[in-house]
């Protein structure tokens, strides 16, 4: 294993951990109910990284992507219900994502959104079609560094330390009312949604695939998945964090994605702001590729395609087509005139919907001794995988209602 | 499990990743051709790929859709075009000489560049 390699990969796992919806929705979180959902970031990310984890895992010993794995476990009918269903989620990601890119330019550049995300879209392409896998992954991943000043900012404004260690622990806040309580939960399953977006394990999994790993590369798909995702989580909360300490008490919510960025510019002034916009650029246009990509990895393993951006893009032509049509469309959605934070907040709900035909037969493989032999799942992947199986059931089956009770978060 | 071993599990063979002889992905088992009389054994004639394929395992509504979206072409790869089935379908011959590559071949006209 190969340090510097391990090391870039936790780097990129860091800097591709957030994206819009996370920005929206951590700064959301923490403005209104202070840090009372810290335990729903900590428990995701726990989530996320099992079921990760399992993925690179198929993705090195069975060599089997998540779609290849879905037709053939839960049949074409079934499949097929999922590959829509997740196709529309990504769909509505990768617009929201391109529509956040979009804002950002605005921010940085004054120039008109829609001509930003024409721009933004037309990078993407050219990104996907000339650079080489790890090329995308790592020069998104790394540059989404920038937002580290996120962390920075909260260690300078002095936050009351305890008090964000106390949301670690599981807890509804006392004296909520119906309605409080209510938009709470809808909070929870967002979040929840958020950081266990089903794109990243697509991506993840493919990635592997793409990377040709093998049983050698276990440990740093372990140690990725760990360490990698932990420290994004940290970003995560910081976010949180600093909305609660800035934003709830003057009673700001932050519906604006460039309203996130006045979080470093309190203890940094203008080059905190700067940071924060440069860091949400690469970390969210990291996000764009990878949830189009994702949606075309699922269409190439579902049906069987040549897929994979190891190839020349010409070799894989059915693939090419469907990332390069995918970008056109979300590019389309935003034109439409539709907010970036609407689409994340249906982003997050479709997500949630689709959690749980995602992960069953990833689930289902991964305990396979046939498959996976001394690979397959133990104790512990068992015990956490089934146990948070359970967990996004019920936050699937709660999504959608408390999305309309809240009118999305709004109540 | 060989090709010209006996087949038990029809069910294990569909909605397999299929494999050229060159280790390229040329398409998935959407439905497996039988051939027999009747009392007489049960034999695999071919592997159906296409969405041609879907229209014994979706219903008509959902046939209806696929039939506007993909059309019903379907390709038929002979049995003995089966090298092996692990986790994934093996063939003896190229993706172009099983038929399976034509779909690939369209799809890279509407690229830019040449080749």
């Amino acid at each position: 294993m190969k340090l510097t390699e391990l090391f870039l990969g936790i780097l990129t796992a860091v800097g591709g951990f957030v994206d819009v919806s996370e920005l929206v929705f951590m700064s959301q979180a923490g403005s209104r109910f202070g840090y009372a959902l810290i335990w729903v970031v900590v428990l995701s990310t726990v989530g996320i990284m099992v079921f990760g984890e399992m993925s690179g895992r198929v993705a090195a010993i069975a060599k089997q992507p998540v779609f290849n794995l879905m037709r053939n476990r839960l049949g074409l009918r079934l499949g097929l219900i999922t590959l829509i269903a997740s196709f529309v989620s990504n769909l509505i990601t990768c617009a929201a994502e391109i529509g956040g890119v979009a804002l950002v330019l605005q921010l940085l550049t004054g120039a008109p959104m829609r001509l930003m995300a024409v721009a933004a879209t037309a990078a993407f392409i050219a990104t996907v079609w000339f650079l080489p896998f790890k090329w995308i992954e790592r020069t998104y991943g790394l540059l989404g560094l920038f937002m580290l000043v996120f962390g920075a900012a909260l260690v300078a404004i002095h936050p009351p330390w305890g008090q964000i260690a106390g949301g670690m622990v599981p807890q509804v806040p006392r004296g909520l009312s119906t309605r409080d309580m209510i938009a709470f939960a809808y909070f929870a399953v967002a979040l929840l949604s958020a950081v266990m977006f089903p794109y990243e394990t697509y991506f993840y999994s493919s990635g592997g695939i793409e990377d040709e790993w093998g049983p050698k590369d276990l440990g740093i798909n372990k140690l990725t998945t760990i360490v990698g995702f932990s420290l994004g989580s940290l970003l995560a909360i910081a976010l949180l964090a600093s909305a609660a300490q800035l934003f709830g008490p003057a009673g700001i919510s932050p519906e604006m994605v460039g309203t996130v960025a006045l979080q470093a510019g309190v203890p940094f002034g203008k080059i905190g702001i700067l940071l924060a916009l440069l860091g949400m650029l690469f970390a969210i246009g990291g996000a764009a590729i990878e949830t189009c990509l994702a949606n075309a990895y699922s269409l190439g393993q579902f049906f069987g395609w040549r897929w994979g951006r190891h190839r020349p893009p010409r070799e894989a032509p059915r693939f090419t087509l469907s990332w390069m049509a995918i970008f056109v469309v979300a590019l389309v959605i935003v034109l439409t005139g539709v907010e970036p934070v609407e689409l994340a907040e249906y982003a997050v709900v479709a997500s949630i919907l689709v959690l749980p035909l995602t992960y069953l037969p990833l689930l289902l493989l991964a305990g396979d001794r046939a498959y996976m032999r001394v690979h397959a799942n133990g104790l512990l992947s068992k015990t956490l995988g089934w146990g948070f199986y359970v967990l996004i059931v019920v936050a699937a089956l709660a999504a959608l209602p408390l999305f309309l009770l809240t009118s999305g978060g709004q109540l | 499990m060989k090709a010209s071993g006996s087949l038990k599990l029809v069910a294990g063979v569909r909605d397999l990743q299929i494999v050229d002889c060159e280790e390229c992905n040329c398409g998935i088992v959407d439905d497996i051709e039988l051939k027999g009389k009747p009392g007489g054994p049960l034999k695999v004639a071919a592997l159906v790929v296409g969405p041609g394929g879907y229209s014994a395992r979706l219903p008509g509504w959902a046939m209806w859709i696929v039939d506007r979206v993909a059309g019903r072409s379907a390709v038929k790869v002979p049995w003995d075009k089966v090298e092996n089935v692990t986790s994934v379908v093996h063939l003896n011959v190229t993706a172009k000489e099983a038929g399976l590559a034509r779909a690939e071949a369209r799809a890279r006209r509407l690229l830019p560049g040449r080749g």
